[in-house]
Parts: C-alpha cells; sequence; structure tokens
C-alpha cells in the first residue's frame, strides 16, 4: 500500500467511525486517541512520510495535512455543542423526550411462578419438572385413582390413547421422583397440565400447577400447616386471614384445602389443596410407608395470578395482547 | 346435594343461624357452596288464594283475590299451579324483589293487578321457575316471607366429594353435625315389621346372574294404593331442597332417597307378565326406554333387572318407562338393591348418563341401607298412599359385606397429626360416625360402618379424628427437620436469566396455548402427537414449534393496533417419531418472533430503524453473550424443519444450538395472517441452559498495544463476506483479536460484478509488543489466502 492509499483508509475509517458522531464523551475520546493521539493513525502516517519518496512527499504531505485537518475540525465542531450543552446534534431543548427504546415485559403467569419457586427454595425445595405427556400410571393409578373410580371425574382429561395422557396436574412427576430417587425428599414441581373444559372467562384448556412433595421420616401436618402458612404469609402478606378445611384428593389422607379471605369480595377463596401423602401412593413406588410420612400440596399459578393482580378472565393471559401484557 | 336446615333438624339439634351450620360442615369437610340468600325478601309478605277465576281476556292467567293480612287484593297470575286457599308468596305494590325488580300497579290485558305471587326463582331461594312457590298450610296471611323462608326453606348446597357417599343424604350430613357438636342424633323410623308368613315371596322371585355385581336385591310388595297428589309436607320437603313432586310413590322413593342417601325403584308389579325378575348384563341390540322417556341402547356394559327376557330397569341407573307407577297403578313392587359401585359407573358412564341414583352407587351405597330403605318407603306407602303391605320381605344376599376392623395405634396418630389428641376425643368420634371402637389407647380396633366404605386404613380414621378435631386446631409447627442435596437445586435456574435477558433488549414474554389445529400443525413438516377426545378441531394436536402461536399473537396485535413487536415463549413442543408413548419427543424450546420497527422515527432519528434479519441477527448475538455464550458462529441453513426462509443456524462448540431466519411465506399464507415481514429464532433450551452455566474463567488483562489495519479486497459480487472473514480468523494466528468488515463498495470503477469490502483488522499479542513485521507477515499471509480462495484482488 502506497502512502496515498493508506491516507485514504484511515480518511474511510474515519468517516465511518464518526458517522454517527458518538454522543459521550469516553467514545470521543477514544475515537480522538484513536486518530489525532500520540500514537494514532495520523501520526503513524506522518512517521510513515520518511519511506516515501522524495518527490512524492509534497503530494503525500498536502494530502495528510488535509485529512488531520478534516478530523480536527470534525473533533472540534463536536466539542464546541459541548460547550454549548447540546445533548445531540443541534438540540438544546430540554424539554425533548429523550430516545425510545424497546420495552419487553415479562409476562405476569411467569412473575407468579418465579415468586412461587423462591419461597419455597428459599426454605429449602429443590425445583424438580417432568413431561406432559405420561402414561395413566404417573398420572392417575400410582397416584391412588384406581381405574374406573369416580375421583377420575374430577378432572377431566384430554387422552391421546386410552393409556396415554396429557397430564392432569404436575403430580404425575411426583412418581417419577420418587421412582428415581430415595427419600427423604423436598421437591416443587412447577409445570404445564391440561383439563378438557370448555373455554370460558374462568377456565381454560391448560393452566399451571406448582405442585410440593415433602417427605421424610418424621413428617405431620402440624409441619404441613407451618410451612403451608409461611408460604401464604410471603405470598399474600403477612396479616392474611387464612383456614385450612378438610377436603378429598385421592393421593392424599388427609386432605385439606386452604382458603385465604378476601375482604374486598367477603368470602373465602380457595389457593390450594394439600394433605398427607397417602399411603397407596408410597406403596406404589415401593416407599415403606411405615417408615416414611409426607405431606403433598398443589397451587394453580393461574388462580394466584389472577387473585393477586385482580384478573378476571384467564384467557387474557393466553391471548398474548400487548395492551394488557405491557401493564406486567 | 342441596340440604335443608329444616329437615336436618329432624335429626340433630343445630345453630339457627344457616350461615353458621354452613361454616361448621365446610369445616368438617362438606363444603357449603351457596346458601340461599333471604336477606332482601323483606317486603314479601305471605298471602292467601282467596279466589281464582279465569282471566276474562286471557285463557292462560289467571285473576285472583290475594289476602294480604288486612286486604284482598286482585292479583293476576301466570302460573298454572295456583288455587283457592294456597298460602303463597306475595310481592305487594313498592316492593322489590332480589333481582332488582319493583313491583308497581299494573294493568294485564285489562285487568288490574296489585301485586306479583312469586315463584322460587323470583325469589332466588333456587332455579324453581314452572310454577309459584306454595308454602305450608299453616303459614299466616299476613305474615312476613322471610321468617317462613328461615323456618322452612333455608338450605345449604353442599360439594360433597368423592369419597363421601353418605352425605348424599340429610341423615350422613346431621351424624357428622351430631358428632362435631356432640350432640344426640334421631334416626329415621326404619324398624323392620314382623310377620307370620313371608307371602311376598309367592308374589316375586329374584335371580342373579353374577352376585358380585348385585350382591343384594331387596324388594317387596304393597298393594291397594292409591297413587295421587303428595300430601304438602312431603311436597315442602322435596321442594325445600329444589325437586319437584310426581305423585306421592315416586315422592316417596325420592323422599327416602334424599333422607337415608339409599337408592330405591318402584314398579308397578302389574305391568310384570311373570313373577320372576333375573339380573343380568346387557346384550348388544337390546333396548329399553327409560323414564325419562328417551330410548337408550344397552350393551353388556350396563346391568338389567329384567322380567321375561324384557328389561324392566337399568339396574342402579334409571327405571324403564313399560313398568313404571302411573295414576292407574295399584301395587307396587319395591326394590331396594345394592350394586357393585365399578359396574354402575361404567354402565353409567358407557350411556353418558348420570342420576341420583347412579351418583350414589358408583361412590359406593350401603349394602345394609337396602333394607332400612325397603321398611321406610313400606312405612311411608301405608301412611301416604294408603297401600297395604304384603308381609314378608325377598332378600337374597349370599354374601354378607361386612366392614374389615382396622387397627389404629396412638404412635401413628401422633406422628401424623403432629398434634395431642384425647383418647377419649378419638373414642367419642368414632363412635359417634358409627364405628364399633375396641381396645386401649396404643392400639384401638375399629370397624367402620358399612356406609362408609371409604374407611378401609389406619389413616382414614386419623383423617377422620382430624376433621372433626379441627384442622384449625392443629398448630402449624415451624420447625422442620430439612433435607440438603448437593445437586443443583433447580434445574431451570438460568431460565430467569435468560427472561431478564430478553425483555431487558425488548422482547414481551407470551404464554400461548399447546393445542392447536391441524391446519397449523401441518404447516411443518414435523409429525404431530394428536389428542383422541379434543375439545374441538381448533385443538386437536400439540404445537410441534412455538413459532406459528407467536405469529397468530403477533397478528392479533396487529389487528389491534401494535405493530411493532418482540415477542417471544419458552415452552415444551411435542412431535411423534414413532407410534406410542414411547414415540413421543418433548423438547424444550425458546423462540421469538421480531415485526415491524425496533427504533420508531423520532426527534433524534429522522428514520426508524426497521426489524430485519441483522438486527435479529444483533439481538441474538448480544442475548447469547448475555447469558455467557461468546463464540457463536451463524451458518446459512436451507435444511431446517421450523419454517424459516434464508435460515441460518447458530452454532458453538461445533454444535447447533438454534435457528434465525425469515418467517417462511408459506407459515404466514398457511395461518391466513395479516403480517408483513417478519424474523424469528428457535433455540434448545435445555442446551442453552446448560451452556449458559459454563464457569467463567479470568484471564489476565493484556497491556500491549492493539494494532490496526485494513484491508481493502474487491471480491465477486457472489462472495459471502462472512466467508472472507472466516478465511481471515483462520489464517490470524494467534495475534488476530477481532475481523469487522466496514464498508461495501460498488461502482464502475470495481467491476460491474464485483464489490469492494474493507475490512478492519486488530492485532495484539499477549507476550509483546507488536512491531510491524510481526504484523505484515500475518497479513501477507492472509492476503494470500484470500487471493487464492475468492480470487480477491486488494483494491
Amino acid at each position: 500500500m502506497n502512502i496515498k492509499e493508506s491516507i485514504e483508509s484511515v480518511q474511510k475509517s474515519f468517516r465511518a467511525d464518526s458517522d454517527p458522531f458518538p454522543n459521550d464523551s469516553q467514545s470521543i475520546e477514544d475515537l480522538r486517541i484513536k486518530y489525532l493521539g500520540r500514537r494514532g493513525l495520523v501520526a503513524d502516517l506522518f512517521s510513515g512520510m520518511k519511506d516515501v519518496p522524495v518527490e512524492g512527499r509534497p503530494l503525500a504531505g498536502k494530502l495528510l495535512n488535509e485529512l488531520k485537518q478534516e478530523i480536527g475540525s470534525a473533533f472540534d465542531a463536536q466539542v464546541d455543542l459541548s460547550k454549548s450543552g447540546a445533548p445531540n446534534k443541534g438540540e438544546s431543548d430540554y424539554s425533548l423526550p429523550g430516545l425510545s427504546f424497546p420495552i419487553g415485559h415479562i409476562h405476569p403467569l411467569q412473575q407468579i411462578m418465579d415468586d412461587i419457586k423462591s419461597i419455597f427454595m428459599d426454605i429449602g425445595f429443590s425445583v424438580a419438572y417432568g413431561p406432559e405427556i405420561d402414561d395413566d400410571f404417573h398420572n392417575f393409578s400410582a397416584l391412588n385413582f384406581p381405574p374406573e373410580h369416580p375421583a377420575r371425574d374430577m378432572q377431566d382429561t384430554f387422552f391421546i390413547d386410552p393409556k396415554t395422557v396429557l397430564r392432569t396436574h404436575t403430580s404425575n412427576v411426583q412418581i417419577h421422583l420418587m421412582e428415581e430417587k430415595d427419600p427423604p425428599l423436598r421437591y416443587i414441581i412447577p409445570g404445564r397440565v391440561y383439563r378438557n373444559e370448555a373455554i370460558s372467562f374462568k377456565s381454560y384448556c391448560l393452566f399451571h400447577q406448582v405442585e410440593g412433595l415433602y417427605v421424610d421420616k418424621f413428617v405431620s401436618f402440624a409441619d404441613q400447616k407451618g410451612i403451608l402458612e409461611y408460604f401464604v404469609k410471603r405470598m399474600f402478606g403477612s396479616d392474611t386471614k387464612m383456614r385450612f378445611r378438610p377436603s378429598y384428593f385421592p393421593f392424599t389422607e388427609p386432605s385439606a384445602e386452604v382458603d385465604i379471605w378476601s375482604e374486598k369480595r367477603g368470602q373465602w377463596l380457595e389457593i390450594l389443596g394439600c394433605g398427607m401423602v397417602d399411603p397407596e401412593v408410597f406403596k406404589s413406588v415401593d416407599i415403606d410407608s411405615n417408615d416414611w410420612h409426607g405431606f403433598a400440596f398443589g397451587m394453580g399459578v393461574e388462580r394466584i395470578c389472577m387473585l393477586k393482580y385482580g384478573i378476571d378472565d384467564i384467557r387474557l393471559l393466553y391471548q398474548g395482547d400487548m395492551r394488557f401484557l405491557e401493564q406486567f | 346435594m342441596r340440604i335443608s336446615i329444616d329437615w336436618l333438624k329432624e335429626f340433630v339439634k343445630i345453630p339457627s343461624s344457616t350461615q353458621e351450620v354452613a361454616d361448621l360442615l365446610t369445616m368438617l369437610g362438606l363444603e357449603a357452596e351457596e346458601t340461599y340468600d333471604t336477606t332482601q325478601l323483606t317486603d314479601i309478605v305471605i298471602g292467601e288464594v282467596k279466589a281464582k277465576d279465569i282471566h276474562p281476556n286471557a285463557d292462560k292467567l289467571s285473576l285472583c283475590q290475594i289476602f294480604d293480612g288486612k286486604n284482598e287484593l286482585p292479583v293476576v297470575c301466570g302460573a298454572p299451579n295456583v288455587d283457592v286457599g294456597q298460602k303463597i308468596a306475595f310481592a305487594p305494590v313498592g316492593s322489590i324483589l332480589p333481582e332488582g325488580i319493583k313491583i308497581g300497579k299494573a294493568k294485564i290485558r285489562g285487568e288490574v293487578s296489585n301485586g306479583m305471587i312469586c315463584s322460587e326463582s323470583e325469589l332466588g331461594i333456587s332455579q324453581e321457575h314452572d310454577g309459584i312457590m306454595v308454602l305450608k298450610e299453616n303459614a299466616k296471611a299476613g305474615t312476613p316471607f322471610v321468617q317462613y323462608i328461615l323456618e322452612n326453606a333455608a338450605s345449604i348446597e353442599l360439594d360433597i366429594t368423592p369419597n363421601r357417599p353418605d352425605c348424599f343424604s340429610h341423615i350422613g350430613v346431621a351424624r357428622d353435625l351430631s358428632v362435631k357438636m356432640s350432640t344426640p342424633l334421631s334416626s329415621p323410623n326404619y324398624n323392620p315389621r314382623i310377620y307370620k308368613k313371608n307371602e311376598v315371596k309367592d308374589m316375586i322371585s329374584i335371580e342373579f346372574e353374577n352376585t358380585d355385581e348385585c350382591p343384594r336385591y331387596v324388594a317387596g310388595v304393597v298393594q291397594n294404593v292409591e297413587v295421587g297428589p303428595s300430601p304438602d309436607w312431603l311436597k315442602n320437603r322435596l321442594e325445600s331442597i329444589g325437586q319437584r313432586s310426581i305423585n306421592n310413590i315416586v315422592d316417596i322413593s325420592n323422599f327416602v332417597l334424599m333422607e337415608m342417601g339409599h337408592p330405591t325403584h318402584m314398579f308397578d308389579y302389574d305391568k310384570f307378565e311373570s313373577k320372576s325378575l333375573l339380573i343380568r348384563r346387557g346384550k348388544n341390540g337390546e333396548k329399553i326406554t327409560t323414564l325419562d322417556e328417551i330410548e337408550r341402547k344397552i350393551s353388556p356394559e350396563q346391568l338389567m333387572i329384567t322380567n321375561e327376557e324384557k328389561p324392566v330397569a337399568i339396574a342402579g341407573i334409571m327405571g324403564g318407562l313399560d313398568s313404571a307407577v302411573t295414576f292407574d297403578t295399584t301395587t307396587v313392587l319395591i326394590e331396594s338393591a345394592y350394586f357393585d359401585a365399578p359396574t354402575i359407573r361404567k354402565g353409567a358412564k358407557s350411556l353418558g348418563m348420570s342420576t341420583d341414583a347412579s351418583k350414589r352407587f358408583e361412590r359406593g351405597a350401603d349394602p345394609n341401607g337396602a333394607k332400612n330403605a325397603y321398611w321406610r318407603v313400606v312405612q311411608l306407602l301405608e301412611e301416604v298412599a294408603g297401600g297395604d303391605w304384603v308381609p314378608g320381605i325377598v332378600d337374597p344376599y349370599p354374601k354378607v359385606i361386612t366392614q374389615n376392623p382396622i387397627v389404629l395405634t396412638r404412635k401413628k396418630l401422633d406422628l401424623l397429626t403432629g398434634c395431642d389428641i384425647d383418647d377419649s376425643f378419638v373414642i367419642h368420634t368414632l363412635n359417634g360416625l358409627g364405628c364399633n371402637i375396641n381396645g386401649k389407647s396404643d392400639k384401638w380396633i375399629c370397624t367402620p360402618p358399612t356406609w362408609r366404605p371409604d374407611l378401609e386404613r389406619e389413616v382414614d380414621l386419623i383423617e377422620e379424628v382430624l376433621r372433626v378435631y379441627g384442622y384449625d386446631n392443629v398448630p402449624s409447627k415451624y420447625h422442620y427437620n430439612g433435607v440438603m442435596e448437593g445437586h443443583n437445586p433447580d434445574p431451570h435456574k438460568g431460565l430467569a436469566h435468560i427472561i431478564s435477558v430478553l425483555t431487558g433488549l425488548g422482547f414481551t414474554q407470551l404464554f400461548n396455548n399447546s393445542l392447536q389445529s391441524n391446519r397449523q400443525v401441518s404447516l411443518l413438516d414435523i409429525p404431530s402427537v394428536k389428542i383422541l377426545n379434543p375439545l374441538s378441531d381448533n385443538m386437536n394436536q400439540l404445537r410441534t414449534s412455538i413459532i406459528q402461536g407467536l405469529l397468530k399473537t403477533a397478528d392479533f396485535n396487529i389487528k389491534n393496533g401494535t405493530s411493532d413487536l418482540m415477542l417471544f415463549e419458552w415452552g415444551n413442543v411435542f412431535e411423534q417419531k414413532e407410534p406410542g408413548l414411547e414415540g413421543i419427543v418433548e423438547k424444550f424450546h425458546l423462540s421469538g418472533i421480531i415485526h415491524g420497527a425496533i427504533h420508531q422515527k423520532s426527534i433524534h432519528r429522522s428514520i426508524g430503524r426497521l426489524s430485519s434479519i441483522f438486527v435479529l441477527k444483533g439481538l441474538i448475538k448480544t442475548f447469547l453473550a448475555r447469558i455467557k455464550i461468546h463464540d457463536i458462529v451463524f451458518h446459512p441453513d436451507t435444511d431446517n424443519e421450523f419454517g424459516f426462509e434464508n435460515a441460518l443456524s447458530v452454532h458453538t462448540q461445533g454444535d447447533v444450538i438454534g435457528y434465525i431466519g425469515d418467517i417462511s411465506n408459506n407459515i404466514i399464507d398457511g395461518m391466513n395472517l395479516d403480517i408483513a415481514k417478519s424474523f424469528g429464532f428457535q433455540f434448545d433450551l435445555n442446551k442453552i441452559l446448560l451452556l449458559s452455566e459454563r464457569e467463567i474463567k479470568y484471564r489476565p488483562i493484556i497491556n500491549f498495544p492493539i494494532v490496526d489495519r485494513d484491508l481493502n479486497f474487491v471480491i465477486n459480487e457472489s462472495t459471502a463476506v462472512g466467508e472472507v472473514i472466516s478465511a481471515i480468523e483462520k489464517n490470524g494466528k494467534a495475534i488476530l483479536k477481532s475481523v469487522n468488515p466496514y464498508s461495501i463498495f460498488r461502482d464502475e470503477s470495481v467491476g460491474s460484478t464485483k464489490k469492494a469490502v474493507a475490512i478492519n483488522l486488530r492485532f495484539q499479542s499477549s507476550t509483546k509488543t507488536l512491531e510491524d513485521k510481526d504484523v505484515n507477515s500475518v497479513i501477507n499471509e492472509i492476503i494470500r489466502v484470500v487471493s487464492k480462495i475468492f480470487s480477491a484482488k486488494l483494491r
């Protein structure tokens, strides 16, 4: 490359670097050093002059000076602007809006799911995941839903084939966990579950659940109350009024449902189901229920999300309407 | 199950406030869903129908005279059941009904009407709207209706869980209350009659095909009954829980069902061709018209009651119309059977039927209750329908069903409940629930009653004790034994960070339906998992990609006025690789799309910036770098199956982790969307999560100067700049730090099929200050190689 080409190359490079001209002082300084610094590109070119044949020097010198002037005045112009206080080329009206950048939003379900996870992880629960499509054994039989049992009617099920279902709860992962690991176990299991229910403002064909499972030698109903109270108070506030009332689930005995009191609505609202792991469940995964005890619980993320944010139509959560999502 | 407060009072003393009873039941596990609210009925008074004439101008209306305690007022009424002498709920002029309707003085078809006679639904106390609500005879005209309703018709709707068939009855609910409140429980009268000769045996004989399916069949006959309307007390009982009165015989059966929970059936004995009944499985091709006048096709799924080959009832589900009681019936055959729960359940399910009877049998009726119900029906038939009981009872019951004794230990009770419950409380509770209990505190032997088929194990008894003790009385423990595990406590730990980086870059997160239509799924050539019983054809298979859902959402938002979109979603997608569950692959994906402008035009930018593949490429590079995946390479990839055109696969460490590209028009047109140009990405989320867990290793900072050099190559228009960059990188030795093309120049002077690409190269050594000769030798090699491979020339 001869000197002329070198000069053109630096010129081109500067024009690229200075369009747009950087608008923070650090970048301006970097740019200045790169071209006008003691060891900058312009200085390089000057020091290269000594290798230029004598007859070429006047022209080369002229070009080089022009370049230096061009670069220098570009900086001067910017410095002048900075002195006059302009944030950007030409504008000094601080009442103008700033540059706009795209804003992303985390889905409300994600926020609630993350909250639930972190509360339980704070008190030593691990997290497990499992398949959304599973066999009858893991979704029903092992959880003490015998075939033809009326409890199966509690959950309308999508079938892939007569023995394969879209899981109706994340409890299938409880079974996988206990098959794979020996107790003690302390897990929560978030995930997507499916119910064959007509879509309306209050139900959707799928939703998200967080289940919990705690198995150890000495785990009692009283421990379950303590842990779930801790959860409810952190999730809904320390002055939340709550109650445990008896209920029925095939996979727990005794079973309970947890309600919280809504002052606004003047009624109890159901937020989660729980209970002591049924011995039949332990039996199906070869855990001796004489030695091991535990409790399990499950909650709907949508329900908690709707309660917390005052959302009255579950379909909003799956519609992807930006006018909804940008509120979160 | 709707429970009448007044009816409950026959069996147990209960608190006066309906709400209090509802709360007690809820806390016993019998969830009160709704108590019928009567507080808005203060304007309503009891009236008496003094006269009734046909409206002169409308056949279907009646012109009544209503006595409201002071005056007789003319009232027009449209209900067919209004009659002289009735006590009714009267809404006078000026009163407001629960739905907010204000009663005014009206002229209906020319006749003055000073008020309204109300139906239950108008009063908001039930769904019944076929006729006016008829009150008990002893109701006093002019007194407030609220008073009456509180005393007579207050009811609670209970949501009975499947394990409590005994609570599908007033006596069952009363029993729980009596135990909870420690008050005595009275039973309905179902004392057996004494007889000398079992005469009914000559009238009826029962045979079974399989006694496992019908372990017990109690039958008997009452003659000379007079079928007619039920007396008011019976009507009121049924109406107070939302049941309609039909005739006295049917009402008795329903009454016993609601009182004791045991289904019975009344046949017209004279409609049988012979005295023998056979209980057998249905046969293919058999048909029966049931009481609801629907012809049912029978199969071996159903258990049938048959007479001379002819089905007369679907066992435990519904009786046949041909043998039903009519107003001509004089001799009634009472059936009070006990059927096997799974048999009835399967039968009802395959017919798509659910009746009051099947609901109880499939959850487990009481085999001993069958006999009690029989005696109760006999007693009521005589009392209400004037019948004569044929002495005797037919009761084949070859294998008597008993409950097995259960051992309950103090140790397990304490361990499971975590609290201290007295012996006396345990005994009181279990006794009160009908269990027979022996032994001492460390080991009780407890035999549950046959009406509690759900009590089979020690834990079942513990639940009973705890539920009556009150869950709220169990202390909460805040100290528990810990479990510590060494492994990663959350395999998706990095997901929160990924979401936060993407939203920080401007992407909004979506949750879309994983159920899609064939139309959506078939746009990609990935075999999908199909649902056997979909909600609709629009949702009959599982998504094979997240992209379609994102596009659909984009389309929705564009139509609603937001067209600049950056969207992403994580979740599972499904592929049916081979038949069966083993052949289903669930893949964990992260996908997104961009559409419209990334930066809007503003005062600061005279032109906005539209999304493009380069915007996306830059976003992806930043995103990945932010989650510690730095060394990525994009390769053109025409072979992707995700519907991208001009796709690039994203490589790191020799592995493909995802794809980016233009969204293909096939997909946009195939889904009928109004989307212009959009760009998408798809990543294998498991791979990304794993890669982002990489540990960072510090590298010492290099203080030796950086040397910048620019090269300007003229290459063929068809040569990809990226390939030139790769070639430079490969030949940069250890000192080449970065390669950055900064301009492409096209001009006649360069050549019509050529382009000039200016590339900045930066060099740095980690061991010394680079001298010209160090850099030049590398530069020369780069020039040599690039010139050779791409027939490039330096400009």
